[in-house]
């Protein structure tokens, strides 16, 4: 009871406020018709007189907006387009005068309700006791009938505002595809990149050591002197064990297998085993998440690891793996190098396009003299 | 032997390098990019230039251009081409123009010691030196497949030495058959080809090589 009173109250205020407002929408939506009127057919001119119009009215939607959260409870998004908050404000102005009409009749129920508290207080003898309880039992019927209008034109108002700003259906299920268009090519080039990086890992790398390798020996072949040969050989087999370890390297770049057999945690903590320069990893998932989270999560450690010793001479680097809130999981790696890390250089970028085909969020935070942070939202289905 | 090596890997062409010093020839210059190469060139040049296909910056075909340009200002240089596949491609562009001097080898090749030095010299001699799998692939892949199946196994098997550039006489020893059977079937070889011989052998293998890159 003491809620409802106090959301009447508040709505109340919404509406004397709604019709303050429409006592300036009201003659802003008729100048603007009237100047949009001589125009109307004549794009150039109409585009001229729409810009400073549609401006106004964003503001008023904005002004709009923030009045609706606070006094009626109603949160919508901001216009999709000024058109809308033009439309907006052009309709806004009747529900405001149809509150100012409601919070009226408000008062005059509450006035002829309590007139019989008047008579008995300031009149000495009252004439006609029956027309004054008729007439306080009408007034308190008046404003029960008030009470409930009040919430009604504040249900109005937020209907009339989702109408307008919300976005519709149709243009929800656009954006999606056009969204989950936009991540699938950004997939299918990262998956391009990748193999790229690969083929790159296994020519310049692996390859050209069993090359050498293979001139080491045939060279050894063609010597005459047992003395050389030998210490080519040991040459050959010292590149041997060079060669095995590239492609332990290469192998574990393209999949870290320790992901599927150990989970996420066993794979950071390689991570962190591998690299050159102190890693902490705060791990505070409770179960595993699922595979194709674990991988992107697992890269984005990888990348900003090795992206941080790379080029940041950091001197520790944090790793934190933990769910933000429900349904999400939440990745972020903090250096203490030197920053300006470039977001839309390849490798962050390439991850963010991962990250981004899984619903997810990266950010980069990396001012000159750092610290960098590389964060991944990560969402659950 | 004179040598210029350009090699971005280099451990590769660290080991080039020691290679042929062992071999008794003399290493001018070894560089990783195709700028240096054309200027060490210039400023020296040598009897025999290997390069890798691939190079910095953009790791696509600026050692095949530099060789190709090698080519047109040194005549006399010869060329030898190392490519990580075979580029059909870069092997017929190198097989255009005048082409006495000119190889193209598969890098994984240089393993097979013996036969990069045997591919190096002739090269330097203004002879041809074909990879087998460039040849076996221009072979496998020319559109004269009808006149190329006139040829008997052993025809086919003479012509694939016969276009990496070896001599009648190596073809003989490699394939253990007279050098007069080896003419006789080279003689075959042009009547089925419908090529009309020509003189020398780089030219003819040019010519045979030519036609199956076409």
């Amino acid at each position: 009871m003491r809620d409802m009173a106090r959301r009447g109250v508040r709505c109340g205020v919404g509406l004397m406020t709604g019709a303050a407002a429409a006592a300036i929408e009201l003659p802003f939506a008729v100048l603007a018709g009237a100047a949009l009127l001589p125009v109307a057919a004549w794009p150039a001119g109409r585009r001229a007189v729409l810009r400073p119009v549609l401006v106004c009215a964003r503001r008023l939607a904005e002004l709009e907006r923030a009045r609706l959260r606070i006094w009626l409870g109603v949160r919508v998004p901001p216009p999709h387009e000024d058109l809308r908050a033009l439309r907006y404000v052009a309709g806004r102005w009747a529900l405001g005068l149809l509150g100012g009409v409601v919070m009226l009749s408000a008062a005059i129920g509450l006035g002829y309700g309590l007139f019989w508290l008047y008579g008995w207080i300031l009149l000495d003898g009252i004439r006609d006791p029956g027309s004054i309880a008729l007439s306080s039992f009408g007034g308190f019927f008046l404003l029960f009938l008030a009470v409930q209008g009040i919430f009604g034109v504040a249900g109005l108002e937020g209907q009339w505002a989702r109408q307008c700003f919300g976005p519709r259906h149709q243009e929800e299920l656009e954006r999606r595809i056009a969204e989950l268009s936009a991540s699938r090519a950004a997939v299918v080039d990262a998956v391009h990149d990748e193999r790229r990086r690969i083929e790159r890992d296994l020519h310049d790398g692996v390859q050209q050591r069993l090359v050498a390798l293979g001139m080491l020996l045939g060279r050894a072949r063609r010597s005459q002197d047992a003395a050389r040969r030998d210490r080519l050989l040991g040459q050959a087999h010292e590149e041997s064990r060079r060669a095995l370890d590239e492609l332990r390297e290469v192998a574990w770049r393209i999949y870290p297998t320790t992901l599927d057999e150990a989970g996420l945690r066993a794979a950071l903590e390689t991570v962190a085993e591998r690299a050159s320069v102190p890693v902490r990893v705060e791990y505070h998932l409770t179960e595993e998440p699922e595979r194709a989270v674990a991988t992107v999560a697992y890269f984005v450690v990888c990348e900003a690891v090795t992206n941080a010793v790379k080029h940041a001479a950091p001197s520790r680097i944090i790793v934190a793996v933990g769910g933000a809130e429900e349904g999400m999981v939440h990745v972020a790696v903090q250096d203490d190098g030197c920053g300006g890390a470039n977001a839309s250089g390849s490798g962050l970028f390439g991850l963010a396009r991962r990250v981004a085909a899984l619903d997810g969020v990266l950010t980069v935070i990396s001012p000159p003299g750092g610290p960098t942070v590389v964060s991944a939202e990560l969402p659950c289905a | 032997m004179r040598v210029i090596l350009a090699e971005d890997s280099t451990l590769l062409r660290e080991g080039l390098v020691r290679l042929l010093a062992e071999e008794g020839h003399e290493v001018l210059a070894a560089v990783g990019e195709a700028e240096s190469l054309l200027k060490a060139v210039a400023e020296n040049p040598p009897d025999v230039v290997v390069a890798d296909v691939r190079m910095p910056p953009t790791h696509t075909d600026e050692g095949l251009r530099a060789a190709l340009e090698i080519r047109e200002r040194w005549p006399r240089v010869g060329v030898l081409v190392l490519s990580q596949y075979v580029e059909k491609r870069y092997a017929t562009e190198l097989l255009t123009g005048e082409t006495e001097g000119v190889g193209y080898l598969l890098k994984d090749r240089v393993v097979q010691v013996d036969e990069f030095l045997d591919a190096l010299e002739r090269v330097a001699d203004g002879r041809a030196a074909f990879d087998p799998e460039v040849v076996r692939q221009l072979l496998g892949r020319t559109s004269h497949t009808d006149l190329l199946a006139r040829l008997t196994a052993r025809e086919r098997a003479v012509l694939a030495e016969m276009a990496q550039g070896h001599t009648n006489a190596a073809i003989a020893r490699r394939l253990h058959i007279s050098q007069s059977g080896v003419e006789k079937h080279i003689n075959a070889i042009f009547d089925k080809l419908e090529l009309s011989g020509g003189e020398g052998y780089s030219r003819r293998v040019l010519a045979v090589l030519r036609y199956l890159g076409s």
